[in-house]
Parts: C-alpha cells; sequence; structure tokens
C-alpha cells in the first residue's frame, strides 16, 4: 500500500512498532502492538497514542490530529512487516469502539483489491462466525493472514 | 528516485530496529482489546485456508 504513511520503528520480534502521528494537534506518539492470543498463532493487533504523562497507552484517546489516514495506512504497512517476521501467523484486529470498528472496515473496503494481493481476510459477523470478508457488510472484527 | 525511497515506498518496508522497544516486551499495553479478541476467538471455529496453510 503505497499510501503516505509515516516512519516507524520496531524491536527484535517485530511485534512493538512506534511512530509519531503530526498534525494540527502536534506530535502525538503512537504504539502498535501484536500480541499473542489464546490461539496459537494468532495475533491481536492494536494500537494507541502514548501518554507520555502517565506512561501508558490510550486506545479510546481521538487524537483529532487531522492524519487518521496517513495512520491508518502506517498500521497497515505494519502489517507487512509483521508477516514477514511471523509468515505462519494470523492477525485478529477489532475497534476500541463500533465506530472505529467502521473505520477499519472502510479502510479495508477501500483498499481492497490491494490487499486481496497478498492477504486474505475474513470478518466476525454478528452471527458469530468468520466469513471471507465483503465490502458494506458489518463485522465485529477482522482475521487476516498471508496468502 | 534514490534506491532508499524506493525501498522505503515497498510494501514490506525496510523497519529500523531501536532497542528501546524492548521495554514493552511481555506486556500487555492494550489489555482489554486482548480480552475482545480472545473472546471472540473463542466463539466461532477459525475459517478454513488454504491447504497449506500451517493454520489447518
Amino acid at each position: 500500500m503505497n499510501k503516505p504513511r509515516y516512519q516507524y520503528k520496531t524491536e527484535n520480534h517485530f511485534e512493538y512498532f512506534e511512530f509519531y502521528s503530526e498534525g494540527a494537534k502536534g506530535i502525538v506518539k503512537k504504539v502498535i502492538e501484536y500480541q499473542k492470543t489464546s490461539n496459537e498463532n494468532i495475533y491481536n493487533l492494536a494500537f494507541g497514542d502514548y501518554d507520555e504523562a502517565a506512561k501508558g497507552i490510550d486506545d479510546l484517546s481521538v487524537t483529532n490530529n487531522g492524519d487518521s489516514l496517513k495512520v491508518l495506512a502506517t498500521v497497515a504497512s505494519t502489517i507487512y512487516a509483521f508477516l514477514e517476521k511471523h509468515p505462519n501467523a494470523m492477525i485478529i484486529a477489532t475497534g476500541s469502539t463500533s465506530v472505529r470498528t467502521r473505520l477499519y472496515r472502510m479502510g479495508i473496503t477501500n483498499n481492497l483489491s490491494e490487499i486481496l494481493e497478498d492477504f486474505v481476510i475474513f470478518g466476525f459477523t454478528k452471527n458469530e462466525t468468520w466469513v471471507e470478508f465483503e465490502i458494506d457488510e458489518d463485522y465485529e472484527a477482522f482475521l487476516v493472514t498471508k496468502k | 528516485m534514490k534506491i532508499i525511497e524506493k525501498l522505503n515506498e515497498s510494501k514490506v518496508p525496510i523497519v529500523p530496529i531501536d532497542k528501546r522497544l524492548e521495554k514493552y516486551r511481555g506486556k500487555v499495553l492494550f489489555p482489554e482489546k486482548l480480552a475482545k479478541a480472545n473472546e471472540i476467538l473463542a466463539k466461532a471455529t477459525l475459517p478454513k485456508l488454504h491447504s497449506d496453510c500451517p493454520l489447518n
């Protein structure tokens, strides 16, 4: 995905990433985490603002830095990096709110043809089943793996 | 275009390693989202993938 994105850095296992969002509200440190779930080889993708004062993460914060597309493109780019390092892994992603989950769905929809060149993507429906991702369908979570 | 710029625009980017990020190792930064993911994963059978996928 050759959309504008921020430069980011990671650690040896490619499970934590950091980058800085730059916009109307200034410079905000963002942290991305790929956390092992209770299912082997499935990692939970989550990201949020790093609160320098509290030395913690806030995944409910709305930064309003005017760069949400660039932030999403950056997070999407880390999926390539993560799956290059963990080729047998699957990634599950859920939004911290239903609005944010819809935002992820829109991001996937807008880049679907490119995503499908490299990845298989499933959505978790309200009927509690995994189905192949379809445009305009609502999902509670997404599951991504390399083709 | 410089080679490094081309590399940075590729799908699989060159990612700098920063040992300072090791401070996160062993920590769950988003426990509520991890719990939600585990809850969803427990609810349904995983989708069938291609036959050579190690998850099948």
